[in-house]
């Protein structure tokens, strides 16, 4: 056994899910181009920054449309991040890679312009908080990178909350909250009552059992106090 | 109620009797196929040989008992036309196993 | 059945298997029938049926679910009226095949086909959170979440609740499945010392309105082998009058929530035995 055996590191696959806009072309796909140009006039820079899926299925592109379609949409400052909807045969390395299991479907108010007078520029309200006002249940996952998030009601067992920014639980946490999970070492985890299973800030996490029993049951805060995650009971 | 009296001392037997009887068509339904079956399609070709009539209105109806089980088939044949010599609802007797309890017993009519 | 309807779809899900999905289908089901709305129940455990079982029909199953979504037979073949209430009908699961026969479109039309038919479609879910489990719930209006309390059976049903809201049509609608709890096998001494999650502490995880509250008893086991719901064969005893509550505040009905307890037991074992 040599030393060269103890440096590998093994590797840690994790599976997440993410949130993305999903555009779906109709044919005749000029005229549905058209009709994106008059939304993005209407609301400039809409996806700008957002992953957007492509679902193709209403079409039969052949690989080298769809690679123009993509090149259409680049031009237009839209990043695909995946394609659904086509035969994988006409998946290609070169194309954005083929996504599977997408759930949900609802449809997004794309805002009209602000009637205001052109003076002062609307400073672009981004989403940098999430606010989830139905309890978190078990098996769920929300990832909100960009900021923080609230949630209204508990995060059961088995549910995990991931952020960005900071993690307000105004119920009990049961599962899983980590927080500053872009590197934000300053990003908190507060909530009304504590009983989860595992607490994160960064890279810096403690699970449940390493975790104080008289913090349990009662309101709690996490932080990071230089490379040490500290929780306290609040009140 | 007698049927509450006579079950009152404990409903187990009646549930291992239950199960016995749907056990052991369950198991010959696996090995081989079910003879309500064989006859029911049997009965159906040689009646659609002498009158047509649509598949989904015919009606059947089994009961699958330990000694005796039921097969009822109920046709309806347009115009009331009926092939001579049968009239619905049709019984068959399926005799399935000894019984210590006598000879089978012929049933007719739906279950 | 000349009288169109438009039915209301109910799924009973939990999640984990063995706390009671089968037994309160059949149960409820027949409550509604013997109340005088007509009832469909559809078994989706394609393989390891039961609800022909609990309801007394496992020897007249001629066509199940599977055969009338692969066209082998009509939906007025499958359906076998039950013979105490000639309200209730069962759809019954197929034995020899598995989740894999069932296909979305197939119980789209048949729920769709059932819904002008019927007042009530009560949809006996699979344990589980696959095919058989999704389907079951995918047209669902409302749902009756099966707990016991217990750890597991809790966490599992929280499970299902988020599922409820991502998988069903009405999800992807925007719109929400009604949930509601039926906390079933409560035992009041357990939960008197301690020894068994109480209906707050299962209240708070799950946060979803409560439906009722069924004792465990041995009625129901009774009712079990003799191939009778509880809410036929002991109509009187207490988890048949905790279902026929169930089922009225289903319709809407505010009833206070009776906590079984102990001394009720005592009372019901001492007269049940009077009801012939």
């Amino acid at each position: 056994m040599s030393s060269l055996n103890c440096q590998r590191q093994s590797l840690t696959f994790r599976a997440r899910s993410y949130m993305a806009f999903v555009l779906s072309p109709q044919p005749p796909i000029i005229e549905w181009l058209a009709d994106l140009d008059a939304t993005l006039e209407r609301s400039k820079g809409f996806f700008a920054g957002h992953p957007v899926a492509l679902d193709l299925s209403a079409t039969r592109l052949s690989p080298a449309a769809i690679g123009q379609l993509i090149e259409s949409l680049e031009a237009r400052n839209i990043r695909v991040l995946g394609i659904e909807g086509i035969d994988p045969i006409d998946a290609g390395a070169k194309l954005p890679p083929l996504l599977r299991g997408g759930r949900g479907g609802q449809e997004v108010e794309v805002p009209e312009p602000a009637a205001a007078s052109a003076s002062a520029p609307v400073k672009k309200q981004d989403a940098a908080s999430l606010l989830i006002d139905t309890p978190v249940r078990s098996g769920q996952s929300v990832v909100f990178v960009e900021g923080d998030v609230t949630v209204i009601g508990s995060v059961g067992s088995g549910a995990e909350i991931i952020a960005g920014g900071s993690i307000h639980i105004y119920g009990t946490l049961r599962g899983l909250a980590m927080a500053g999970a872009s590197g934000n070492s300053r990003a908190r985890i507060f909530c009304h009552r504590f009983e989860g299973e595992l607490l994160a800030i960064g890279a810096h996490y403690r699970s449940a059992d390493e975790i104080d029993a008289s913090l349990r049951r009662g309101p709690a805060q996490a932080w990071l106090d230089g490379n040490t995650l500290k929780i306290s009971a609040m009140n | 109620m007698n049927l509450f009296n006579r079950f009152r001392r404990g409903s187990a037997p009646v549930a291992r009797e239950r199960l016995q009887i749907l056990l052991a068509h369950e198991r010959n339904a696996r090995s081989a196929p079910d003879l309500l079956d064989t006859l029911r399609e049997e009965i159906l070709e040689v009646i659609g040989r002498h009158v047509s009539f649509e598949p989904d209105k015919v009606l059947i109806k089994v009961d699958r008992g330990k000694c005796v089980s039921t097969l009822a088939v109920d046709i309806e044949i347009p115009n009331g036309l009926r092939p001579e010599g049968v009239a619905p609802p049709l019984g068959k007797l399926v005799p399935d196993q000894v019984c210590n309890e006598g000879a089978p017993v012929i049933q007719q009519g739906a279950a | 059945m000349s009288d169109e309807k438009s039915a209301r779809v109910l799924v009973v899900t939990s999640g984990k298997g063995g706390v009671g999905k089968t037994t309160s289908t059949a149960a409820l089901g027949a409550a509604l029938a013997d109340q005088g709305d007509k009832v469909v129940v559809i078994d989706f455990d394609v393989g390891l049926r039961n609800l022909d079982l609990v309801l007394g029909a496992e020897r007249r199953v001629v066509f199940d679910l599977i055969n009338v979504i692969h066209g082998v037979a009509k939906l007025p073949q499958a359906l076998i009226r039950d013979k105490r209430l000639e309200n209730l009908y069962l759809l019954p699961a197929s034995q020899t095949r598995d989740k894999e026969a069932l296909t979305e479109d197939g119980v789209a039309k048949v729920i769709a086909e059932l819904r002008t038919k019927f007042d009530w479609i009560v949809c006996d879910s699979p344990a589980g959170i696959e095919r058989g489990a999704t389907l079951a719930m995918r047209h669902a209006d409302a749902a009756i979440i099966v707990t016991n309390p217990e750890v597991s059976s809790v966490r599992d049903s929280d499970r299902i609740i988020g599922l409820l809201d991502s998988k069903t049509e009405k999800a992807e609608r925007g719109e929400r499945v009604d949930k509601h709890l039926l906390i079933n096998r409560y035992h009041p001494w357990r939960a008197a010392r301690g020894e068994m999650l109480s209906i707050d502490d299962v209240l708070e995880i799950l946060s979803i309105p409560l439906l009722g509250i069924i004792p465990e008893s041995e009625e129901v086991l009774r009712a079990s082998n003799l191939g009778s719901p509880v809410t036929i064969n002991a109509a009187s005893s207490a988890p048949a009058r905790a279902y026929f509550d169930a089922t009225r505040r289903l319709k809407g009905e505010e009833i206070p929530m009776q906590i079984p307890s102990e001394s009720r037991g005592l009372l019901n074992k001492l007269f049940g035995r009077k009801a012939a």
